[in-house]
């Protein structure tokens, strides 16, 4: 046993919900600029569980269909009570920040991370009578009216919700989201009085404006609470998407989406550990797409789904793969995404070290005074790009991002204590943690840089692959990308 | 002054939590001695717990014998976890264990309690912790503190369901050795026998300092320090204030928002605690009885 001696319990009580809040914090999701420092081995104590990265994306939260067996229906809620009872004094809070601090890195220590989860398992489903009356008051009448069909046993357990299978009238199969009653309610009531949230972040980031901080904390909760953010950020990318030949994203059911109730086309397809037994030609083709849908909507619908997680996919072969749960998912300004564009450009396709270390400050990645040589900096930073800066087929290994995941925290190198990160990137940090764990788990192999050049609006590159010939038709559908001004 | 003498409080949560899973049974042959319609079992959901149960040892150190039996016979400076786990793992035992399980965890109690007697120090009095007037006022001061705290930082009962409690409890006194006849069976009756209690209770030296170590455990992290600060105001301030005076306790005044901050704490525990191994399953265990005797 390492436990600390204390009522330490793996975890610190309270330290549970800081916690949280500190891998938010240090992650930048909360609260502006905060420097990549030797202060941050101070917090990674405080979030237990530091550096240990493993290839897999973090499971804390299953994601629809995972949760079958768990239903307890002989426990279900049956009012509007018994959810606050479940969900009241924080604990919808803590499964809040649990899951948003989740989505960002694996910071977690495995005691908080088991903790959150038990805490997820612990919320039973809500009764087929209180699921109907949360659908009455949002859509205006009972399910079995409102929908054609209606499966009254919940498929699948959300965070604060759960997900039904309807047909519409019109005769779409659809997966309906229906959100506890009273849980946005009882979450800003707890949001409300911040008095043991304040005091817990004043011991574990002292030097911190936690006022400041508890503030943009509430507003994010709040905000995730709303599900119509979730069904607009969903639309986005459907629309975008419509017509590809293998990314997928089920469309959102507009008159049937509300607060508490969002409606998408039902998707059905393998799983990830199924299609992980797959032949390594399919999951090539898989990982493509994966790649692919990350980094055009990055940098063609300037959105980036900060939730990349192995459950959020269904595999259909051929490379087709649906894209589920758009929960997370970060806008970015054009202005914004610039410098990243001219980071790429400049190290891996111009070779020009200096301005790629002038768009390094300038997207506040590095401070203007460091007082570093470009080539340490370039030493510091490159492995980030190591998949893009040859053209040749290269294998995702677990390796790779365990090293990439390494590089980003190690507190130890001169560079670090030069480095931030910017608020508006943090999120990007899902691509490390993310979606090369989830390729080096697939042991995906392409010439990831000849991917890079058909999506790089500074190069946009002719088709390379199979799929990028399929591409084609879509593509003369969409815009034309804006070309960046040259030089950032 | 440090507590030398006692042991540090590491594993309270993880033992505590071992003795509760291990109390509620998974293929019961009987409802035990409550059952899943009795307002103790629906009362089991209540968040106050930890704080209801420092409440009732602060409550219960004030009798100068009951506190002089555990000053001199029980073990608890080496082993104060082990001593508060097993306590609660018998509580737990009692409320949802099968009927012999619980006449198996009492008859244990009512066998160590012969060996317990002797001299108080400070009264001079002899005590002997088979006596029912001792173990009735051990019974009643936890009986009072579950209402009490309840009602400070739950959802309180009705009168009805209050009365209910009371007289449910009943059946935990006998099975230590308390004649059934002198046993508060209502709210009334129990305030009334409180309040008779009064005259004998005090604070003696043992319970100073056996009260000062549980309000300020050592070998606290400071996270878990801070939130004990909630605990210990908790049970504090929802003593009566009588015995908050004898011991010489201040509590600021409960304002709503510190309420609400408490209840917060409680549930950060309560996460806590369901992140131990089978506490979740345990509850659901609970749970569903209750359900499935709701709807029968």
């Amino acid at each position: 046993m390492n436990r600390r001696a204390g009522l330490a319990a793996g975890v610190a009580a309270g330290g549970l919900g800081v916690a949280a809040v500190v891998v938010l914090r240090r992650r930048g999701i909360l609260g502006g600029n905060l420097r990549l420092s030797r202060g941050l081995a101070a917090l990674q104590l405080v979030a237990r569980g530091g550096a240990r990265y493993a290839s897999n994306a973090p499971r804390l939260f299953a994601a629809a269909g995972e949760h079958r067996q768990q239903l307890r229906n002989d426990l279900a809620l049956e009012t509007a009570e018994d959810v606050a009872t479940t969900l009241g004094a924080m604990k919808g809070v803590l499964m809040k920040l649990g899951q948003m601090a989740s989505y960002i890195d694996d910071g977690l220590s495995p005691s908080v991370r088991r903790t959150l989860s038990r805490l997820q398992d612990s919320v039973p489903p809500m009764s087929p009578e209180l699921a109907a009356q949360v659908v009455a008051e949002e859509l205006g009448g009972p399910p079995e009216q409102v929908f054609a069909r209606w499966d009254p046993e919940p498929i699948a357990a959300a965070s604060i919700g759960q997900v039904h299978r309807a047909i519409t009238h019109d005769g779409r199969a659809v997966a309906v989201k229906v959100q506890y009653p009273g849980i946005a309610e009882t979450i800003a009531a707890d949001l409300g009085n911040v008095a043991l949230l304040r005091r817990m972040l004043r011991i574990t980031a002292p030097s911190q404006d936690v006022d400041a901080l508890l503030a943009e904390l509430r507003e994010r909760i709040l905000e995730e609470l709303d599900y119509r953010r979730e069904a607009e950020n969903q639309r986005l990318f459907a629309d975008y998407y419509r017509g590809h030949p293998t990314i997928c994203v089920p469309g959102i059911v507009d008159e049937l989406s509300t607060r508490r109730v969002v409606t998408s086309e039902l998707a059905d397809g393998a799983r990830f550990a199924e299609m992980a037994g797959w032949s390594q030609s399919e999951r090539d083709l898989a990982a493509e797409t994966i790649y692919r849908f990350v980094f055009r909507s990055l940098y063609e619908l300037h959105a980036f789904n900060g939730d990349p997680h192995p459950g959020n996919y269904l595999f259909h072969g051929g490379g087709r793969v649906t894209f589920l749960d758009f929960g997370l998912v970060r806008r970015f300004t054009a202005a914004e995404l610039e410098p990243l564009m001219q980071m790429a450009r400049y190290l891996c396709v111009e070779h020009d070290p200096e301005e790629f270390r002038r768009n390094l400050v300038k997207a506040g990645f590095l401070r203007a005074d460091a007082p570093l040589s470009t080539e340490q900096v370039i030493e510091h930073m490159a492995v980030f790009y190591d998949t893009v800066r040859e053209s040749r087929p290269l294998t995702m290994t677990g390796d790779y991002s365990s090293a990439v995941v390494r590089r980003f925290f190690d507190v130890r190198s001169p560079v670090t204590t030069y480095a931030q990160i910017p608020r508006s990137y943090v999120i990007l940090q899902r691509i490390n943690l993310g979606l090369f764990g989830l390729l080096g788990e697939l042991t995906a192999t392409a010439n990831w840089r000849a991917i890079a050049e058909e999506i790089w609006p500074f190069v946009l590159g002719p088709p390379t692959t199979p799929i990028g010939e399929a591409e084609v038709p879509w593509r003369q559908t969409r815009a034309p990308t804006p070309r960046p001004a040259p030089g950032g | 002054m440090t507590a030398e003498p006692y042991a540090t409080a590491a594993g309270l949560v993880e033992r505590s939590a071992a003795a509760y899973v291990s109390g509620v049974p998974e293929q019961p042959a009987d409802d035990g001695f409550f059952g899943p319609a009795s307002v103790t079992w629906r009362m089991s959901g209540d968040l106050g717990g930890p704080i209801a149960g420092l409440r009732s040892l602060l409550m219960q150190a004030l009798h100068p014998l009951a506190m002089a039996g555990v000053d001199q016979h029980s073990g608890w400076r080496e082993d104060p976890v082990g001593r508060l786990a097993a306590t609660s793992g018998y509580v737990t035992t009692v409320s949802f264990g099968e009927r012999a399980a619980a006449e198996r965890a009492a008859a244990r109690v009512r066998r160590i309690h012969t060996r317990v007697n002797g001299v108080d120090p400070i009264t001079g009095r002899r005590y002997d912790a088979t006596d029912p007037a001792l173990l009735l006022w051990v019974h009643a001061a936890l009986v009072e503190s579950a209402l009490a705290v309840r009602q400070a930082f739950g959802t309180a009962l009705s009168d009805t369901d209050a009365d209910r409690y009371v007289a449910e409890m009943v059946v935990a006194a006998e099975l230590v050795g308390v004649p059934v006849a002198i046993v508060p069976a209502s709210v009334a009756e129990l305030d009334r026998y409180m309040e008779s209690v009064r005259p004998e209770l005090r604070r003696t030296p043992a319970a100073s300092e056996s009260m000062a170590y549980l309000l300020d455990p050592p070998g606290l992290d400071e996270e878990v320090a801070e939130i004990w600060q909630d605990i210990r105001y908790g049970a504090v301030v929802s003593l009566p204030d009588w015995a908050r005076e004898m011991y010489g306790y201040q509590a600021p005044p409960l304002t709503p928002g510190r309420r609400e901050e408490i209840r917060q704490v409680l549930g950060v525990l309560d996460a806590v605690f369901l992140g131990e191994p089978g506490v979740l399953e345990a509850r659901q265990r609970i749970g569903a009885r209750v359900r499935a005797a709701r709807t029968a």
